[in-house]
């Protein structure tokens, strides 16, 4: 069982009164509301809280990519792994991910991956994600053609990966004469590939043929993942093979504290700023980015999403988040990871206004309190 | 009330042009594409907008067929018209409609179309002139217009009530809720959803062709420019734009209209366009 530590660098200091005054964190929220000097503050106790998780023996730490939003700070999240690669030692760092069709020439994203594959010694693990709705807003990234070239890039980066260059490459979206990055990976054939996936079965067969590992994204309903999981080991079996556990990741906030009261009293005030103001406008999505069909799938599941959840009953009962006393967190989290068959948690807590202390304690108490003492 | 009869009036007469067009799927280079056609006279090409309006025969179809041969096609992934996987870009359009008029073996046609319609009959004209007798365009986009932007259909097409703001004048008016009703089933949805589908592939790299404008000058038909005086999505300005690259264009504003002057002001649409082509 692996345990990852997921931070969104996410913006803390929106006004009190945003959810009323604006449609959407992201996009054309504007950007008069971000503060360079609260900033730099922010990103040094980020990075030292993820440095933190390396020292604690997390397994490893995640970071992700988004643009023009006060969700997540990360534009580039290649950037905050650099910084990362200095200052661990032992955890894996996943970059999950970089969004493909974002990228032209998505050489670029073979050529960063593969320095921090080499800088880190190999412990790089990439992620590779067609993007959120609102990235192709931000980037003015044509939708209808995203899957297409999302595919068509995976095939070019990992090719560019394992076959000696140069090579030639032309497909559908992309050409290049000279395929032939310096470096290559340090990880043979290359490093591993996590998917992330909100749940359609398009990308969990992609992901099972592929033999990558298959990251549910968080943020939806314990349902959700049961049927999501499901899925992706009937579609390995379909492929030939059985889902090795580590294949399969479920993405949970986790939050710990001394006793359950605390934990909650601790924590809802900083996840409601997260639901009520930072996932305002997430869903904005363009035409043409899934077919008819899946968006009006997504329409009717929407009751499943974080964002639609009123009380904190809907959050427990849902298990968006897992919240307690280090033996309520330890109840829980052994239940669902087994019976999701998960081999990988992807856990964070300091979303939304959570201090770098308390998010930092109950870190401490989920490596030293909880984790040893779940018998997988 | 008064509202209620004028949607139950045109809805009768949507009942009674039913009868006038003749849907069929025709290949057009191995992309099935349905025209409904109506009424003799001189071949007239009706391109549609983003709305998908020719997926039926409407009142201002069939008044265009009292007069001229109506070819009425609905673009590829409207509807059940298919090969939108062939079609990258405008030009793509272009060139399905050249395909088209080939195949139904039209030489030369009255050709316009309104918003994106009027935006691909611009680029039919500019690359095939002698095939354009005369040529209207309504409500357009396509150029590059400085200090005039295009409304952003993608941020509000959730929102109704902006919608209707954005495309009519009057938003209250009985056409302006009929259009864009408040509530609607799912197969409407879904064509909605295509509709803005086709729509991104088209314009959300660029919401223009950076070319067209100085390829404009090879018009060499009559040009006739018809805009909604305020239309908040295409703005006038973009016909005066057009207006100044096509050769002796005319631009025609309509009254109290907005983007869609085929419902808004159906009768001065169709006076104008019939004046100007059967002239």
């Amino acid at each position: 069982m692996k345990y990852f530590f997921f931070h969104l660098m996410s913006w803390p200091h929106l006004p009190p009164n945003f959810e009323q005054t604006h449609d959407s964190a992201w996009i054309w929220a504007p950007n008069s509301l971000y503060d360079p000097v609260k900033g730099h503050d922010l990103y040094r106790e980020y990075i030292n809280t993820l440095a933190y998780a390396d020292e604690l023996g997390f397994d490893g730490v995640c970071v992700n990519e988004h643009h023009q939003n006060a969700y997540g700070l990360m534009p580039s999240p290649n950037v905050i792994a650099g910084a990362l690669t200095q200052r661990t030692k032992n955890c894996k760092i996943a970059v999950i991910g970089n969004a493909l069709p974002l990228y032209n020439p998505p050489l670029r994203v073979a050529e960063e991956f593969a320095m921090l594959d080499v800088m880190s010694g190999g412990r790089l693990i990439t992620g590779m994600v067609i993007g959120g709705g609102p990235e192709y807003f931000s980037y003015q990234i044509e939708p209808t053609t995203a899957r297409e070239r999302f595919r068509e890039a995976l095939d070019l980066i990992v090719k560019a990966w394992t076959t000696p260059g140069p090579f030639e490459w032309h497909s559908k979206h992309y050409y290049f004469r000279y395929v032939n990055p310096w470096p290559t990976p340090m990880q043979k054939p290359h490093p591993p590939i996590w998917i992330p996936g909100v749940g359609s079965l398009e990308t969990i067969e992609f992901v099972a043929q592929r033999r990558y590992a298959y990251m549910g994204v968080p943020y939806f309903h314990i349902d959700i993942f049961r049927r999501v999981f499901g899925q992706f080991r009937e579609a390995c079996q379909k492929a030939g093979y059985e889902a090795h556990p580590e294949q399969m990741g479920w993405g949970v906030p986790i939050y710990v504290a001394e006793t359950d009261k605390q934990a909650r009293e601790e924590f809802e005030p900083a996840f409601w700023y997260f639901i009520k103001n930072l996932m305002k406008g997430i869903g904005t999505t363009p035409p043409g980015y899934t077919s008819a069909k899946s968006a009006a799938a997504i329409l009717k599941n929407q009751q499943y999403f974080l964002y639609q959840q009123k009380t904190w009953a809907d959050i427990e009962n849902g298990v968006f988040a897992i919240v307690g006393s280090p033996e309520t967190v330890r109840q829980k989290l052994q239940r669902y990871q087994k019976e999701l068959g998960v081999g990988v948690v992807l856990t964070g807590c300091q979303t939304g206004t959570l201090s770098h202390e308390l998010a930092r304690k109950s870190m401490e108490l989920l490596a030293r309190e909880v984790l040893p003492k779940i018998k997988c | 009330m008064l509202n209620i009869l004028k949607k139950l009036h045109y809805g009768a007469r949507v009942l009674l042009s039913r009868g006038g067009g003749q849907p069929e799927t025709v290949e057009i280079a191995s992309r099935p594409t349905v025209i409904t056609h109506g009424g003799e006279g001189e071949p007239f090409v009706y391109l549609h907008s983003a709305l998908g309006e020719s997926m039926l025969w409407l009142p201002f179809h069939q008044a265009f067929a009292r007069k001229f041969k109506v070819y009425s096609p609905l673009h590829p992934g409207f509807g059940r018209s298919g090969g939108f996987d062939q079609i990258s870009d405008i030009e793509d359009m272009a060139f399905h409609y050249i395909d088209m008029l080939d195949a139904l073996g039209l030489e030369q046609v009255c050709l316009g179309g309104v918003s994106l319609g009027g935006w691909i009959a611009a680029e039919i004209a500019v690359r095939w002139p002698e095939r354009v007798r005369k040529l209207w365009i309504a409500d357009a986009p396509g150029l590059w217009v400085e200090g005039a932007s295009l409304g952003d259909l993608f941020r509000l097409m959730q929102d109704r009530e902006e919608l209707r703001k954005m495309l009519f004048h009057d938003p209250h008016s009985a056409m302006a809720t009929m259009v864009i009703k408040d509530h609607v089933d799912e197969s409407t949805m879904l064509n909605a959803y295509q509709a803005m589908t086709v729509l991104a592939r088209m314009i959300w790299t660029r919401p223009y062709d950076p070319k067209l404008a100085s390829r404009l000058r090879r018009i060499a038909c009559p040009t006739l420019l018809l805009w909604g005086e305020h239309d908040r999505l295409v703005p006038p300005a973009f016909g005066e734009a057009y207006q100044k690259h096509i050769p002796g264009a005319e631009l025609k504003l309509i009254k109290d209209c907005g983007h869609l002057p085929m419902f808004e002001k159906e009768l001065e649409f169709v006076e104008a366009i019939t004046r100007f082509c059967a002239g």
